[in-house]
């Protein structure tokens, strides 16, 4: 940092320290140290005095020797050959007879961070890890792990690892501790150090004695071991279970994530482990420290992501407060979005209703599109909420809203009435490019439920030359267009004068060809158009189903306890539901189930084939049907309409087996009763009493296990048979 | 682990740098100035903010901002664990952790730093073997020391470092024997409009002053232990015996330390010890809003509340309040908004309140939101969650100590939603 006088300081320092009368004084000579200290610590270049500072070492003021090493470390990589003077001093303290010298001597040599004094430094090191007072052993312990920092490239010396492994076992517990830290680095490129069983079970051993950091320390390294049998791998556990409820988040966190690693193969182990920890992680999430419930909730996350149910009980903990800052209350709101049932939905949104007026912004955006998150169950309510905060006509909270009922309406198309008729009149609060093209994404793809559409786009068209995003202008393309087909009468005359505009007079190459594309396509004719653009909205009972199924720990295991779930939530704010959905054309019949029977012509692929008797199936609603398989754990990916002819479900199912777990993908195929012999190729003749009222299922599984299909079908055919019968 | 430490106070400047590894140039910190210019708040920027070669992780504690400079992957709760512990060490040292008090006393800092980490490991850590290290400056030593040219570092090896109990050291000795304890409760609440509790939660801790001759041997039990969902101990209380007898049984360190520190958070147990009766109002198309507030004892076991303080930040639309207190002062800042009333005791027989009327600018819509009241507080001589010391034993020493126990409740996060 350039300094104004820096110049003059550094002159009138160094008269100074260089003045006798100043040196002859010790408490002037240390006032002027003082000085030289506090000026580098306000970023002014002080390397000129390192010749002064040099002399100031030799003096038996502890203080003042300390000071000096301060500055020395700090510029002794800009002047190597001047340091050396120094070593002469350090390595006549290394044999003061006072352990506080020798230690600080000791540290400091190596902190000159000078590979040309290495040798000067090695007899010293060698002989303090073999002192008296354990404080010089630490320093000389993580002496050679910075040693072996300054010369990566150095051969390590057997004996001294050798010496280390030894002075594993010296009876000073931060002596252990640096000399795990300091193995662990120099043996980097072989992969750590050895941990063998003996290790272990010392180091599990002596874990009392140490401090937090140290218990974080040593749990961290053993995550390598495996344990030889399962008695050894449950002795350890038990070792670890008081510190599985550590009153320290850091050591609480470092057993659980030991714990994940220990026993993958056991899922009821780990499952247990989290139920033990989420005491004291409700406790940290409520700790004084704001940085410590950030991460508390963060790991939170992770769990949830195994245990959904695992916080249900103490969702009021995830309430924000009033003065909590907004990254935390952006977590709390994630978590409960997960935590939302039917007992507690009213009370949530709620709470999150209170959030929607939050004075930040982000804040405000974040709570408009968890209650997003939660329609998806929950339309009715949170509709009702998301109309009424467009009352409210403030700019932001109608951009989010219009943005999350774009979210919503997509997966939930059921709700498209109500946000029809919501979306009247919000066009004049828009002002962000984001929130209007979401108002032109809904307008294309509902636009002939809104009365005012045209008018709507007209204003936009009007506005098109003042407009600086190429986003908003594509869309509005778009949608132009789109509106085109479905109320040609009232939108040819703009659609004209964009397509001009854009044509003619539009300097964005993208805009410019979408206009382009769509001019080629209406010169096409009309029927063309129409099959280009009026393709796939999506159905009210079809879709890929949300509500995310459990998933293994062993997904999140390794990322438990590090920074990666911190990291996560701002990645995923950005990535997610900021674009809107394409307009695709996308025949789904064909294409899922293409894509789906493709894997079929491998021989060996379908595993089981049989034929249910089921009448209510076909005629049942998508709801219950989910519902239903839902209780079994069976997931279901997407079904065709009820009444549609042939009528499709496609499922799935992990089954739950100790060696590994086996994914059954299965098809329930209805064909209707003027199917056709081809078609349905997979039946083998009518049955005696009539076919209409029989589903075929078809598994896939590999590798096959015929146990599982079996067991598979048979929870099938009973969920089946439980369906109501839905007349209509 | 950790490689340097940077000191950053809330205007951006980075008024301490410590290095452990090798130097990391200062303009690693303008990823986190970035951040610190998109947050809104000092308090919105982000813990953990990742750089092209480093991670930085901060912790914000009294206006200043503790940024250390990862350059693998860490557990993050270690870091932030040890910067909180560093700025309590400061704390314990100086009194106040300000930048005003670090510039000062940049020597002393250095050298626990020093002494904290060594090779980006914590070292030492316990404030007691700190202080034997390094002596923490007092007025009287400073003077000694600028007469005399002693110095604030000790001589010795701390003997703590080598005796069988490390947090105490050997051959204390003392003419008056005492041994203190403070139960000082902080209770965390929510209450929503209609006076009904959303959380509440009662963070409690056990200060310690222990001044006893030699190695004393202490246990301290309680009337009631179950309270105590969820505890967090000094190093020197034996944990199988806590587990088995719900006894305290420890080795105190010499002089002041935290005992224990607990959570009470089951709903049912939290007692509110002040209710508010409140009125704000806003009238649409009126410039005029109304505001009445009163406070009252609610379960206090009859003890008087004291030290009451309520603030509310008031919305954006308002222009000034007329107020009236029946007790205290009350100050509007008509540029923040905010509204301080000074209560000060609570008198139950005439409860104390704030009445009057609000000016809204004119033309302004109809604030959306009603303010949130915050209320700080603190009764003597309970601990809310109705914990108490039943009785201290000291073994291993022949003298007859002094024994004390102070209760104290005070308001942390109190926020009452109209």
């Amino acid at each position: 940092m350039p300094y104004l006088g820096s110049e003059d300081t550094v002159r009138e320092l160094r008269r100074h320290l260089s003045n006798p009368n100043v040196q002859s004084d010790p408490l002037r000579y240390r006032s002027s140290i003082l000085k030289v200290i506090r000026a580098m610590s306000q970023g002014v270049d002080v390397a000129g005095l390192f010749s002064e500072m040099v002399k100031a070492c030799a003096t038996v003021d502890i203080v003042q020797k300390k000071l000096v090493y301060v500055f020395l470390c700090s510029y002794a990589t800009l002047n190597p050959e001047l340091s050396l003077l120094v070593i002469n001093t350090l390595r006549k303290d290394c044999q003061d007879p006072n352990p506080m010298v020798r230690s600080l001597a000791l540290r400091n040599m190596v902190n000159l961070r000078l590979p040309s004094l290495a040798e000067y430094v090695e007899q010293p090191l060698s002989a303090g890890l073999r002192d008296r007072a354990a404080c010089v052993r630490r320093v000389a312990v993580l002496g050679w792990a910075k040693l072996h920092n300054l010369q990566p490239a150095s051969e390590i010396d057997a004996a001294v690892v050798n010496e280390l492994y030894g002075l594993l076992r010296d009876p000073d517990p931060v002596v252990m501790v640096n000399c795990l830290r300091a193995l662990e680095e120099i043996l980097k490129e072989e992969g750590g150090m050895a941990i063998n069983k003996p290790i272990t079970h010392h180091l599990l051993n002596r874990l009392g004695q140490l401090d937090v950091w140290g218990q974080c320390e040593v749990l961290r390294v053993l995550q390598r071991y495996r344990p030889q049998s399962e008695s050894e791998l449950f002795d350890i556990l038990s070792l670890l279970d008081a510190s599985l409820v550590s009153p320290h988040p850091p050591v609480m966190a470092a057993t659980l994530s030991l714990f994940l690693v220990l026993c993958p193969d056991l899922p009821a182990v780990s499952f247990a482990a989290l139920e033990r920890v989420r005491g004291p992680l409700l406790a940290a999430c409520g700790s004084a420290s704001r940085e410590t419930r950030f991460t508390a909730l963060c790991h939170i996350q992770l769990l949830l992501r195994s245990l959904p149910g695992l916080m249900g009980a103490h969702y009021k903990r995830f309430f924000c407060g009033y003065a909590e800052p907004a990254y935390i209350k952006q977590r709390k709101m994630q978590v409960l979005v997960e935590l939302v049932n039917d007992d507690n939905v009213a009370m949530l949104l709620d709470e999150l209703r209170g959030y929607c007026t939050d004075v930040n912004a982000d804040t405000a955006q974040a709570a408009i599109s968890a209650i997003g998150r939660i329609g998806r169950s929950y339309s009715d309510q949170c509709l009702q909420i998301l109309t009424g905060l467009l009352g409210l006509q403030q700019e932001h909270i109608t951009s989010a809203v219009v943005q999350t009922m774009r979210d919503l309406v997509w997966v939930c198309p059921q709700c498209s009435d109500t946000v029809c008729s919501a979306l009247e009149g919000c066009e004049e609060t828009l002002q962000d490019s984001q929130g209007r093209q979401a108002l032109l994404w809904l307008l294309a793809v509902h636009g002939e439920r809104v009365r005012s559409a045209p008018y709507t786009l007209e204003g936009f068209i009007d506005g098109v030359r003042g407009e600086a995003s190429p986003g908003v202008k594509m869309e509005l393309l778009t949608t132009t267009m789109r509106l085109f087909v479905c109320r040609p009468a009232e939108t040819q005359d703009m659609l004209g004068r964009l397509l001009h505009h854009c044509i003619e007079e539009e300097t964005d190459m993208c805009v410019r060809d979408q206009a382009l594309l769509y001019y080629r396509l209406l010169r096409c004719g009309m029927e063309e158009t129409r099959r280009v653009l009026g393709g796939r909205r999506s159905e009210p009972s079809l879709g890929v189903l949300i509500g995310r199924p459990a998933e293994p720990i062993s997904q999140w295991a390794s990322s438990f306890n590090t920074l990666e779930p911190l990291k996560q939530g701002a990645g995923e704010t950005e990535t997610t539901g900021r674009a809107s959905p394409q307009h695709v054309t996308f025949d789904l019949d064909s294409d899922l189930s293409d894509t789906l029977n493709s894997g079929a012509e491998e021989l060996d692929y379908v595993c089981l084939e049989e034929r249910i008797r089921c009448p209510a199936v076909p005629h049942c609603s998508p709801q219950s049907l989910q519902a239903a398989m839902q209780l079994v754990n069976i997931q279901t990916l997407a079904f065709t309409a009820a009444h549609a002819s042939p009528w499709r479900v496609y499922l799935y199912t992990h089954a739950q087996q100790a060696a590994r777990s086996a994914l059954i993908l299965g098809q329930l195929l209805y064909a209707g009763e003027d199917e056709d012999e081809d078609e349905a190729g997979l039946s083998e003749g009518p049955s005696p009493r009539g076919r209409e009222e029989e589903v075929k299922v078809t598994l896939k599984q590999r590798p096959r296990d015929e146990k599982a299909l079996q067991g598979f079908l048979s929870i099938l055919t009973a969920v089946l048979h439980t369906l109501p019968f839905n007349t209509h | 682990m950790i490689h340097s430490l940077f000191l950053i106070n809330a205007s951006g400047d980075i008024f301490l740098e410590k290095h452990w590894k090798s130097v990391v140039s200062r303009s690693v910190c303008d990823y986190f100035f970035e951040a610190q210019e998109r947050a809104s708040e000092p308090e919105n920027v982000p813990p953990v903010i990742p750089t092209p070669h480093h991670y930085l992780i901060s912790v914000l504690r009294h206006r200043i901002y503790f940024v250390a400079v990862i350059q693998s992957e860490v557990p993050p709760l270690f870091v932030i664990e040890f910067l909180h512990r560093v700025v309590d060490t400061f704390q314990d040292y100086f009194g106040v952790c300000t930048e005003a008090a670090i510039k000062d006393n940049v020597v002393v800092v250095y050298e626990l730093l020093e002494e904290m980490l060594d090779n980006g490991f914590p070292l030492a850590t316990e404030s007691n073997i700190l202080k034997e290290l390094i002596k923490p400056p007092t007025i009287l030593r400073t003077m000694v020391n600028t007469i005399t040219g002693s110095t604030n570092v000790g001589e010795q090896l701390p003997t703590g470092q080598l005796s069988v109990v490390p947090w105490r050291r050997t051959g204390v000795k003392y003419t008056n024997n005492e041994a203190y304890f403070d139960v000082v409760e902080e209770i965390d609440a929510i209450i929503d409009k209609s006076g009904s509790t959303i959380t509440a939660e009662i963070q409690g801790v056990i200060d310690a002053c222990v001044k006893l001759t030699g190695m004393p041997d202490l246990t301290l039990s309680f009337m009631n232990p179950r309270l105590l969902d969820d505890v967090s101990f000094h190093p020197c209380v034996r944990f199988k015996r806590w587990e088995a007898e719900r006894i305290l049984s420890f080795i105190p360190p010499d002089g002041n330390f935290r005992l224990l520190s607990y959570h009470v958070s089951s709903q049912n147990l939290v007692a509110i010890p002040v209710y508010v009766k409140h009125n704000i109002t806003f009238r649409e198309g009126s410039s005029q809003g109304r505001f009445d507030l009163t406070l009252g004892p609610k379960q206090t076991m009859g003890k008087a509340v004291e030290a009451v303080l309520v603030s509310s930040q008031l919305p954006r639309g308002v222009l000034n309040a007329n107020l009236n207190a029946s007790q205290g002062t009350y100050t509007f800042d008509p540029v923040t908004k905010m509204l301080t009333w000074d209560v000060g005791k609570i008198n139950p027989q005439k409860l104390p309140s704030l009445k009057g009327s609000m000016n809204l600018q004119a033309g302004a819509s109809k604030p959306d939101e009603n303010p949130t009241i915050n209320i700080q507080l603190k009764i003597q001589q309970m601990a809310i969650s109705g914990l108490k010391v039943n009785r201290l034993d000291m073994y291993g020493e022949k003298y007859k100590p002094f024994k004390g126990i102070k209760y104290m409740t005070k308001a942390g996060k109190f926020q009452v939603r109209t």
